[in-house]
């Protein structure tokens, strides 16, 4: 565990090296935990996020924890489900408002929410992702109601224009009394503890995984007559696909042996079908469109470069995944990047047309003659590095040191607000806060928690989950057939 | 035979569980929800009538008490006919099917009967219901062209809304019968 | 499996004798459909049966004994009935008895060949069912089961278990035949009709159908096919009649009556349902029509109605002449495009004056078309209701036109700022790719297309709002036509008859059945009473509604607005399913 402020920065791969810190928190497990994930960002939407709370649940269950995720309803996915090993998730029936983010009035979803929390008996709330109005939500009313509290922030932001400067603002007033905060790198500490004006000692680094059986190199499948190059990323600005349209062009005329294929969907795709016709390079650049989790390692192994332009990136997992199927990475010198693997297996450049393509050069160079590692090799490598067991166990000492913590009681906690977030910002939350205390002793009066039904626990120590026949000894059967995921 | 029990529904009111044994295979439970309230109903009449006499004083229209008084009485029969159910019952008889009748405090009676051959499963399931998440009984159909896959799912207890405990009950007893419908039903 | 005896009511108090009915091995469910007396010949019941099974092609069989104990119990019955089981043999052999003055039966199920010592026969549990034969015969259970095969009726027990049961006792409606009273070789206790009254009406009024229907098709087919003749398909002609909802109306009505007295018997119940149902409904038309059209000519209300709406049309005209007045003022206050302003008011105003000439010169006529028109009513309410929806078209086309106009101008305003907006932002619309793609403009292209963009959009408010404000009154008009139009389909499609066979006959439309546990005594079997369930009325409407005319609104609210923005034409329902092809 890597809490302490130590700067991480300008040292690579310290974020998978730096040992775990023995200390008054490596205790000897005692009890199990009852976790709620809250986070607006799950499964069947596909990314990132999605991907690493799916995983930390399922390593936290193996553990022995009571997990269950709490998100927003996708279409026709609502309700509640059970995903494998008995990961139960309910999707509420909130309104999404922009990007798959629910609209927030900060009270609305307190009803739903207590009753969850009271019904699994939680005793943490773990939410995911800074740009999730539920998971802020969920942070919140968990405040009030006196339950520990954990955050884990997985993107970047910067400082300077409007949008990001009100971000930055309501996410110090979101993390302000929150208990525990995790990074997925050290630039990322550096930039949320500036942003959210964080105690450092309170935000923990713990990277992201892959897993690496899912990523195994396969030779065969990509020709060796040509150079592959390969993207895989959503076709967003953010993801620099601006970038990309201006380096397809460039080395496609200087290299007549080298082909793109480039995976994901967005908004910025029409850029690059009017690239591929304009040069005429229908043969040589292929758009697959949106893929799902389990294809990418097939369209991975299919190349010998990966390629991410991204300009802005906490923790890049794609370069992961890409350098698990042994595939030489060529990336932007952006965000944490430059921490996430050794500087033998990756090439940075910095985030331009000119200076990618200069790096693409040196990696093809590499490939044609012939002075890269074998795919194996580079796979047995890199499997070592991140794995989801270890971040478990990383993530259960944080919630091991956050049960002991005392939660700020509401005057306290109205104090701190105030004195920490600004004059009127405090005062305005503060509000907010009574508000929302007094919401919750009108709930309580409604519904008391007794008369609420305590949950049958799915996982956990008393979990009803058999791996053997979960449908006959399940006394909860869920209405849909169980479905995994991918 | 016959037995009650007091549980509670999910909003804390008082519900009464009858459970009637008539043989080994037929057995009937029947959930009485609290009748119509004095109090309720004169705060509701009470409130329409203020309002109305609210109205007529500032528009001076003798018609608007009329519409009051008539409002009330449709909407008093309206409700007693169409909203308010007094009784749910759950007849379950070994290889003939599982009856459902709900009757309404007018003495409206409306009765389903699914037969054994269309029933898959009694489950009990869970659903987000307002701003609750509640535990609910529910019969599952078969699907009559793919008999592993459920068509329909019918859910029973929909306006008693017993709490989980209650539910337990019937399903053991339902599980009982389906559990010897089905030794039966395979070796004839 | 529990052994099910489903028993008729109507039995109940007949004297003992042989149980005859049907076994279904599948559900270990007996159908009892009778009870056979004594004294009786074996021979004979079981070439009765034979005949019954040969009618009906239901395997019939004596499935058991059957013991009304009204007097002193017979020990010597007892030993009788079970020696009978010896001579019908049918597994298992049913055992059912009742007591006098005790309200609980016994029934006992009896195997023989199943049991390995013959001395001790094995015995199930057995559930008694009572049903009402009248009205399980008479009956009809929705969703009809979609097998219908009259070849073998084994195969039925496949489909769902109560609707064999329904299945069997429709079936040996030959079993019923045979009267009580008649002095046959086997006497039957069954349910009996107390005969039809009044039947000798009956009995002329089907012996008339037959020949009536004939006359009545002959004529329809002469009439359907003068409709047919070639004149019809000169060119004004079909394009005219698809657009009067008069003659959509007659068209639809005339299937209707060929369908109602075609001489080919109708399939299935279904079938003969919806002929009721148009018969009901095309009477029930006539009917109000007559109401209506005696109504019209009694104290000269033609005329009243002649003289009234001259003046009417004249007034909403002179209303009209004063809102584009006020809208070639400054409307609200709104500072418009003089010029232009100007222009569309003039224009509109001739229109108007045009219009009014029209009517007058339509003025002394009016009167006798009306007349005529009224004489329509007697072919339907539906008839005069269309007539009356063709006559408000008519008499708001200059509504129409203005919009039309405006529609079109606001339209073409539109499509050029979206386009020059986009050529603004460097963009073009790739029609081959249907996508917008970017494109590069040379500076004169750009400043032609700038100064386009700025005129318009100063132009646009102008547009805007006569296209408002005429949308609005198109929209009243539509309105209209379209309840009138929704008048029209309410009395098309109604299932009237349906309707008044569920409020009197309610067990003849089945939802499915219900059971009622009757008073019961330990160790005796369970009594459950078999009613019907009749469907609900939102069910009998939803299932034997007719067929409207095909024209309900085709887009929702949301496309209606989104077409409403863009300045897409819009139509009344009529016509909506005609421009969408």
């Amino acid at each position: 565990m890597a809490c302490s402020g130590g700067g991480g920065h300008g040292q690579p791969s310290s974020a998978i090296l730096s040992p775990v810190t023995p200390g008054s928190l490596s205790t000897s497990r005692t009890r199990a935990h009852s976790i709620c994930m809250v986070s607006d960002f799950f499964y069947p939407n596909m990314g990132g996020v999605e991907s690493h709370i799916y995983q930390l649940s399922q390593c936290l269950i193996e553990r022995g924890h009571k997990v269950i995720i709490v998100t927003h309803a996708y279409g026709n996915r609502k309700g509640i489900r059970y995903l494998t090993n008995g990961l139960k998730v309910y999707y509420l029936p909130l309104k999404v408002m922009y990007n798959q983010s629910t609209a927030t009035t900060l009270f609305h979803s307190l009803p739903l929410l207590r009753y969850i929390f009271v019904r699994e008996r939680v005793t943490i709330i773990h939410s995911h992702s800074s740009f999730s109005a539920m998971a802020h939500d969920a942070l919140f009313h968990a405040k009030t109601m006196g339950l520990q509290t954990v955050f884990t922030d997985h993107s970047l932001f910067g400082f300077a224009d409007v949008s990001s400067v009100l971000t930055n603002k309501l996410l110090t007033v979101s993390l302000c009394d929150t208990n525990h905060i995790i990074c997925v790198s050290y630039t990322s500490k550096e930039n949320t503890v500036l942003r959210a004006a964080l105690n450092p000692e309170i935000v923990s680094v713990i990277p992201n995984a892959v897993d690496p059986t899912d990523f195994t190199p396969d030779p065969f499948r990509r020709h060796d007559s040509v150079i592959t190059i390969v993207v895989v990323s959503r076709l967003v600005y953010r993801k620099g696909t601006d970038l990309l349209s201006g380096i397809i062009p460039e080395l496609c005329q200087k290299y007549p042996d080298l082909n793109f294929i480039i995976g994901g969907e967005g908004p910025k795709r029409i850029i690059l079908e009017e690239v591929r016709e304009r040069y005429q390079l229908h043969d040589r650049v292929r758009l697959l469109g949106a893929l799902e989790h389990k294809d990418v390692r097939n369209v991975l192994v299919q190349g010998h470069i990966f390629l991410n332009t991204s300009l802005t990136e906490a923790f890049c997992m794609a370069i992961v995944e890409a350098a698990s199927c042994g595939l030489q990475v060529v990336s932007t010198r952006v965000g944490g990047i430059p921490e996430v693997l050794p500087e033998d297996l990756i090439i940075l450049c910095e985030p331009s047309v000119k200076s990618l393509c200069k790096g693409l050069e040196k990696a093809i160079l590499q490939q044609k003659s012939g002075a890269l590692p074998a795919p194996e090799n580079i796979h047995n490598i890199v499997k070592t590095f991140y794995t989801w067991r270890n971040v478990a166990e990383r993530t259960e000492k944080v919630y091991e040191r956050v049960s002991g913590e005392a939660v700020l009681p509401m005057d306290k906690r109205l104090d701190r607000l105030i004195s920490h977030c600004g004059p009127v910002t405090g005062y305005i939350f503060a509000f907010l806060a009574v508000l929302d205390y007094l919401l919750l002793v009108f709930l309580r009066w409604m519904t008391p928690d007794s008369i609420i039904d305590v949950a049958m626990d799915a996982t956990g120590p008393s979990g009803a989950w058999t791996h053997q026949n979960p449908d006959t000894t399940q006394r909860v059967e869920n209405d849909e057939v169980l479905d995994t995921p991918r | 035979m016959e037995d009650e029990r007091t549980f509670s529904d999910i909003c804390g009111g008082r519900l009464a569980l009858q459970r009637r044994y008539y043989s080994p295979f037929c057995r009937e439970f029947c959930l009485n929800c609290p009748r119509l309230s004095l109090r309720s109903l004169t705060a509701v009449t009470c409130t329409v009538w203020l309002a109305a006499y609210g109205l007529f004083t500032l528009w001076e229209n003798s018609m608007i008490l009329s519409a009051a008084i008539s409002i009330t009485l449709l909407g008093l029969l309206g409700y007693l006919h169409f909203v308010k159910i007094d009784q749910e019952t759950l007849l379950i008889i070994d290889s003939l099917g599982i009856q459902m009748t709900s009757s309404y405090a007018s003495g409206k009676e409306s009765t389903t009967f699914i037969e054994m051959g269309k029933v898959k499963d009694v489950v009990i399931n869970e659903a987000i219901y307002m701003q609750k998440v509640i535990y609910y009984l529910c019969i599952l159909l078969k699907d009559p062209v793919e008999p592993h896959m459920i068509s329909q799912v019918v859910p029973v207890f929909q306006s008693a809304k017993p709490r989980l405990d209650c539910l337990i009950e019937v399903y053991r007893s339902c599980q009982e019968i389906l559990a010897h419908q089905k030794a039966t039903s395979t070796s004839p | 499996m529990v052994l099910k005896a489903f028993f008729p009511t109507c039995c109940a108090s007949a004297d003992s004798g042989l149980l005859v009915g049907r076994w279904v091995p599948e559900q270990s469910s007996a159908v009892v459909l009778a009870v056979v007396h004594f004294p009786f010949i074996p021979i004979q019941v079981k070439e009765l049966l034979a005949q019954v099974q040969q009618a009906s092609r239901v395997g019939m069989a004596v499935l058991g004994t059957w013991c009304h104990r009204q007097q002193e119990p017979e020990e010597s019955l007892g030993h009788f009935l079970e020696g009978l089981g010896t001579i019908f043999s049918h597994e298992p052999w049913l055992q059912l008895c009742r007591e006098r003055g005790s309200k609980f039966w016994s029934c006992k199920a009896i195997h023989r060949q199943v049991s390995a010592a013959p001395d001790v026969p094995s015995e199930d549990q057995v559930m008694l069912i009572f049903y009402d034969q009248r009205k399980v015969l008479l009956s009809q259970l929705h969703p009809p089961t979609v097998v219908s095969d009259h070849q073998d009726g084994d195969t039925m027990a496949s489909t769902g278990g109560l609707a064999v049961v329904f299945d069997t006792v429709a079936r040996s409606e030959v079993l019923f035949c045979s009267d009580q009273y008649d002095e046959g070789p086997v006497r039957l206790s069954h349910w009996q009709s107390e005969g039809v009254e009044a039947s000798v009406l009956v009995e002329l009024a089907k012996r008339a159908s037959g020949p009536v229907c004939l006359l009545l098709a002959c004529l329809l087919s002469l009439i359907s096919a003068a409709s047919g003749c070639r004149l019809w398909k000169l060119w004004p002609l079909p394009f005219i009649r698809s657009k009067l909802s008069t003659c959509e109306q007659l068209r639809h009505r005339l299937d209707h009556l060929t369908l109602v007295f075609s001489t080919q018997k109708a399939q299935s119940p279904a079938q003969l349902m919806r002929k009721a149902n148009m018969l009901v409904s095309v009477l029930l038309d006539v009917a109000l029509g007559l109401m209506l059209l005696s109504w019209l000519h009694s104290s000269n209300r033609i005329g009243q109605l002649a003289d009234a709406l001259v003046p009417v049309a004249d007034h909403v005209a002179e209303e009209l002449q004063h809102l584009l007045q006020w809208l070639m003022g400054a409307p609200a206050g709104l500072k418009m495009n003089r010029a232009l302003d100007q222009v569309l008011g003039r224009f509109f105003l001739y229109h108007i004056h045009l219009w009014i000439s029209y009517i007058h010169l339509m003025s002394p006529f009016i009167e006798r078309i009306l007349w005529h028109v009224g004489l329509s009513a007697c072919l339907g309410l539906t008839v005069a209701l269309s007539i009356l929806s063709d006559i408000i078209a008519l008499l708001t086309f200059h509504i129409y036109c203005f919009y039309v106009y405006g529609a079109r101008l606001y339209c073409l305003k539109i499509y050029g700022l979206s386009s020059l907006w986009r050529l603004f932002r460097g963009k073009k619309w790739n029609v081959l790719r249907q996508r917008v793609d970017s494109c590069s403009y040379n500076l004169d292209q750009l400043f032609i297309g700038t100064l386009l963009f700025t005129i318009l959009v100063f132009l646009l408010p102008t547009t805007a709002l006569y296209y408002l404000v005429f949308t609005l009154l198109r929209l009243l008009v539509v309105t209209v036509q379209g309840l009138i139009h929704l008048l029209v389909d309410l009395v098309n499609t109604l299932p009237l008859y349906s309707l008044g066979l569920r409020l009197c006959r309610p067990y003849r439309l089945a939802a499915g059945v219900k059971f009622r546990v009757l008073e019961h005594e330990v160790g005796r079997p369970l009594r459950l009473l078999m009613q019907i369930n009749p469907l609900p009325y939102s069910r009998v409407v939803h299932t034997y509604r007719l067929p409207s005319c095909g024209c309900h609104p085709k887009h929702s609210w949301g496309s209606l607005c989104r077409k409403l923005f863009f300045g897409e034409l819009i139509y009344p329902w009529r016509q909506g399913g005609d421009k969408q092809d």
